[in-house]
């Protein structure tokens, strides 16, 4: 049976995606297991730039370029990652668990066939089988699955579930030449950017959350700033955005998004379970809240008890020094 | 025009959840809703009844006896008809046969939209409606803010996509599955409670449905297995920074967060 890891490679606004940086690191390391070799999918429309800055992280680069690919469509893209599975029969394809990997991978798994495990966070190489972490429950049971036979493995992770690794593969670039079929029954009327250059939040390494604590939406300046900063990005808790204080772009939780940043900073957040299933993968999680009993202080690792607006301007001189020592 | 409106039962997310003492399967109490997502799709359904002529909801689900719970609430909410296709208590993990088996129905019954919940709230999966959609051979939008029908055979959906929205036109049937946001989910009224509680519910052994058979949607056909489950490993207890003032509070955090935590 082949061995091959397959990795989709998701651009946003003409770029590289981290997370697929972070698949393609933790399928080198599988591979080395196994010995296999891996092969990033990028596919889109003038793609020589990006392809390039795969090279060092694959063995093996497909590139599928035609200006039928230059936007995101689950039919077109559906279309080429068929045929390229159908000419290559990887053991297993991994995708991000992200707004289009949710779109496409779960179609591209009925389409041929195939396993899924969708949304999962670890993936290890033991006993000679792909073992692969996923967290249900919102977090309070751990499972660990394999795909049973040997139909195409899809997998798709969390952003944020894997550390990027710099290496120096110098794969292959390898173009690959593939009709692109559209549904025509689904006509494109428009699309409207978010004009922003930040993170996404999923992939954010350092998130300050703001709760009704913050008291409203004129204060969330303070937290942008130190956003920026820490180039990182602004969350929010239900509450907050059920009062239309920020986006449902930026809501942490059950109904938002689950976020696992390296530094969760938590500001008048009460720290319901809803929330905390949204957040407690994070890698170090700071609550302030003026509440000693606040639930928040169950899941953090350290708190400050204080009223959040005399504790932020300190904290922005602080975080402000500390980037300027790097 | 007939719609569907896909439904999950799932654990409430206060319910205690345990694991069994082999780490083989696991015990839910007895608490459980909607999934979050469907009642929007419950919800939208009803909204586009009242805006087209001669239209009809049914709503299903592919879970056990007491999954009805959730097709009453939908029908509380003003679902017209309801189908439970009986799993006999037994869960499936792959989500491909749960979907295989939505679609055999939806195949069965002939519909002219569908709607889902973007994703379930117990498994996160995000897989049942671009799956159903790929059996049934339609198109599909995923996460939908906004859907209008333009006629019989058109609708016009806006949708949220990576970084943004967009808008597109979709020829029905289609399937689609509704994001937080677009729109506010009823509270069923009293009397909706009432005829639910009284409202016939049709019970489908999936096995009878079209193209499929028992060895399709049993244990054997599933692709994926659980090799054990674990309880997550508890957080260890918070710090809490002193201090005389905010200010040293947070001169403390920063060292802590830079030499112990080395999150900085
Ligand atoms: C089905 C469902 C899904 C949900 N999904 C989500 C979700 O995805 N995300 C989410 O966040 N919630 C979700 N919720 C809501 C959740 O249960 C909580 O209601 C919500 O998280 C509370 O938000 P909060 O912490 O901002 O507000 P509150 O609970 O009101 O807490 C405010 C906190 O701020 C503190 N505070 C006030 N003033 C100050 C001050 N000056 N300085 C310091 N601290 C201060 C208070 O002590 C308090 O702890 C969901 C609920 C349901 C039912």
């Amino acid at each position: 049976m082949s061995k091959e890891i397959f990795v989709f490679v998701e651009c946003k606004d003409g770029s590289i995606r981290k997370v697929s940086y972070e698949l393609l690191s933790k399928a080198k390391e599988i591979s080395q297991k196994s010995s296999s070799i891996v092969y990033a999918v990028i596919i889109g429309s003038n793609q020589d730039v990006l392809a390039n800055q795969l090279k060092d992280f694959a063995d093996k680069v497909l590139i599928v370029d035609n200006e039928k690919l230059s936007k995101y469509r689950w039919d077109t893209f559906l279309s080429v990652m068929e045929q390229i599975i159908k000419k290559y029969k990887p053991y297993v394809m991994f995708g991000p668990s992200t707004t289009t990997g949710k779109d496409i991978f779960p179609r591209l798994a009925a389409r041929l066939n195939g396993a899924i495990i969708s949304d999962a966070v670890d993936v290890v190489f033991d006993e000679n089988t792909l073992k692969i972490k996923k967290p249900l429950f919102g977090g309070k049971i751990i499972s660990w699955m394999k795909c049973k036979d040997d139909s195409t493995f899809f997998v798709t992770f969390r952003p944020n579930s894997f550390i990027v690794e710099n290496r120096s593969l110098n794969g292959e670039l390898i173009k690959e030449n593939i009709d692109v079929s559209e549904d025509s029954r689904i006509v494109s009327i428009s699309t409207e950017k978010r004009e922003t250059k930040k993170v996404d939040l999923q992939e954010a390494d350092f998130i300050i959350c703001g709760g009704r604590g913050m008291k409203g939406p004129e204060h969330f300046q303070d937290l942008e700033e130190i956003a920026d900063i820490m180039g990182g990005r602004v969350g929010a808790s239900r509450a907050v955005v059920d009062s239309k204080w920020r986006d449902y772009d930026d809501q942490v939780g059950k109904s938002g998004k689950t976020v696992s940043p390296k530094l969760y900073v938590g500001c008048g957040v009460s720290g319901a379970l809803h929330h905390t299933m949204g957040m407690d993968t994070s890698k170090v999680i700071v609550a302030i809240n003026k509440d000693p009993n606040a639930l928040i202080f169950q899941y953090a690792d350290y708190g400050i008890i204080d009223d959040v607006f005399n504790v932020l301007p300190a904290l922005k001189e602080e975080l402000k020094k500390i980037k300027k020592e790097i | 025009m007939n719609i569907l409106v896909c439904v999950k039962q799932v654990a409430d997310t206060e319910a205690r959840i345990l694991l069994t003492s082999d780490k083989k399967s696991i015990e839910i109490e007895n608490k459980y809703n909607m999934n979050f997502f469907d009642e929007f799709a419950v919800e939208e359904a009803i909204r586009t009844k009242g805006k087209v002529k001669d239209c009809q909801i049914s709503v299903c689900t592919y879970g056990s006896n007491k999954a009805t719970e959730v097709l009453r609430t939908a029908i509380a909410m003003g679902a017209d008809k309801a189908y439970l296709l009986d799993n006999n208590g037994y869960d499936i993990e792959d989500p491909i046969i749960t979907a295989k088996i939505l679609a055999s129905f939806a195949k069965t019954e002939g519909f002219d939209l569908i709607f889902c919940g973007r994703q379930a709230i117990d498994d996160e999966n995000a897989n049942i409606g671009a799956m159903m959609a790929e059996f049934l051979n339609i198109p599909h939008v995923s996460a939908i803010l906004k859907f209008d029908v333009v006629d019989e055979k058109k609708a016009r959906v806006e949708s949220e996509i990576e970084g943004g929205k967009e808008i597109q036109e979709v020829q029905l049937p289609a399937l689609f599955t509704t994001q937080k946001g677009i729109n506010e989910p009823r509270v069923p009224l009293i009397t909706g409670v009432m005829k639910a509680m009284k409202a016939q519910i049709n019970i489908i052994d999936p096995a009878t449905l079209k193209d499929l058979s028992k060895g399709m949607i049993d244990e054997s056909a599933s692709k994926i297995s659980v090799l054990t489950y674990e309880t997550p490993s508890a957080r260890p207890t918070v710090k809490i920074i002193d201090g005389e003032t905010p200010e040293q509070k947070v001169k403390a955090l920063i060292d802590i967060l830079k030499d112990e935590a080395k999150a900085l």
